[in-house]
């Protein structure tokens, strides 16, 4: 066996973890196409090693974001129980729904959310709102500390029950289509819940090894985590979530929709030409 | 236990986890460019093995092959945000807030579902 795949595959995961810990998605969006394409993996195998990717993503980044208060432990929990739930759910009704039109729904659901991001591309900071009874009593008011802004920024949940079904959804997309719902769970606390970017980001972070987790038992048992390509794989994604979490706190929130804008924009046409038939 | 304390241990869970997964694979890993995947490090005869059958770690382990140690490192990958969830529901019993409890041992419980019922 030579070490040439083995390096390239090194060096696209950590690309992968990069950009994966700055969005707060995990690395599936980058991984899967390159495995299949450039480094001709069976399809199974490469979604397989994109879970793992996506665990290595969310610890690797996730255990300096809690560290460094970004990570709202709370909104984290709290939403997990709809993602985990969502996920189930998913997972049960794949069998009994032809996903071609989900993905298309899906495929235009992030990209009209792309074009709407641009439009925040200005905003520093979510305008600061009145927690409601409903944050207060769930605990949802917090603070983060922002290296940028050199201050601590108050902030609080808004919405709740919105972005509560949002995050439902974001599990139910995943369990049953298997792909990236670490971008919606970013829409669900950016948008609907009105959270800053970082605290989006890092949040999601956290959540999303868990809801990979609960799938990955499946994927195990069914023989599609092959060990001699998952094994660069995480060795890369970790490498290179633990550089994209030391440069999170540094950025502006605005620099972090840089980020994620050209994420959604390619997960959203990932997810359209799979309804459509063509994998880009 | 206060919120700071809280933090250090959930993410000291999640380092732990990481940093033995990343060794453990690593081992496996660079142990695969020398004796190859199913070779073992105590020169014991190659093992034709489907590398995706994980049933087969403990044995391999035993016989200091690679490929068990990168299954190990995984399957520790994948432990990871399972225990840090298990940890969370101690920390926040620990504060006595007892919602959080609940909301964590829920989402627990649904995790250990989706890990071991459903097929």
């Amino acid at each position: 066996m030579t070490t040439g795949p083995e390096l390239g595959i090194f060096v696209i995961s950590a690309v992968a973890g990069v950009i994966g810990a700055l969005a707060g998605v995990g690395g599936g969006l980058f991984v899967v196409p390159a495995l299949t394409s450039l480094f001709g993996v069976d399809i199974r195998l490469a979604i397989g090693a994109s879970i793992v990717s996506v665990i290595a993503t969310s610890s690797g980044a996730a255990a300096a974001y809690v560290r460094d208060r970004l990570t709202d432990m709370r909104v984290g929990m709290f939403l997990e129980v709809a993602t985990t739930s969502g996920a189930i759910a998913g997972a049960l009704l794949a069998a009994v729904v032809a996903p071609s039109l989900l993905f298309i729904l899906l495929g235009i659901v992030l990209l009209f959310s792309a074009v709407q991001q641009v439009f925040k591309l200005r905003e520093e900071l979510p305008p600061v709102a009145v927690a409601s009874p409903l944050a207060r009593r769930l605990g949802l008011i917090s603070s983060y500390p922002d290296a940028r802004l050199g201050r601590e920024v108050p902030y609080t949940a808004q919405r709740i029950p919105l972005g509560f079904l949002l995050m439902g959804f974001a599990g139910l997309v995943s369990g049953l289509l298997g792909i990236g719902s670490g971008a919606l769970k970013v829409l669900a606390m950016d948008g609907a819940m009105r959270l800053p970017m970082k605290v989006s980001s890092a949040t999601s972070n956290f959540m999303i090894g868990v809801t990979a987790a609960a799938s990955a038992g499946i994927y195990l048992a069914r023989g599609d985590v092959d060990p001699t390509i998952a094994a660069p794989v995480a060795i890369g994604v970790l490498a290179g979530a633990t550089v994209g979490a030391r440069l999170l706190p540094r950025l502006a929130n605005r620099h972090v929709r840089w980020v994620f804008i050209p994420v959604l924009v390619i997960i959203g046409l990932q997810t359209l030409g799979r309804g459509l038939g063509v994998r880009l | 236990m206060n919120p700071a304390r809280f933090r250090v241990l959930v993410s000291g869970v999640l380092i732990v986890g990481v940093v033995t997964s990343a060794i453990l694979i690593l081992v496996g890993f660079v142990g695969s460019i020398f004796v190859g995947w199913d070779g073992s490090f105590a020169g014991l005869p190659v093992a034709a093995s489907r590398a995706s059958d994980f049933s087969a770690v403990f044995s391999g382990l035993g016989a200091l092959r690679p490929i068990a140690f990168a299954q190990l490192g995984l399957l520790v990958l994948i432990a990871t945000p399972v225990v840090r969830v298990a940890t969370s529901v101690l920390a926040f019993a620990s504060e006595r807030d007892w919602l959080y409890t609940a909301i964590t041992l829920l989402v627990l419980g649904i995790l250990l579902v989706s890990l071991f019922v459903i097929r």
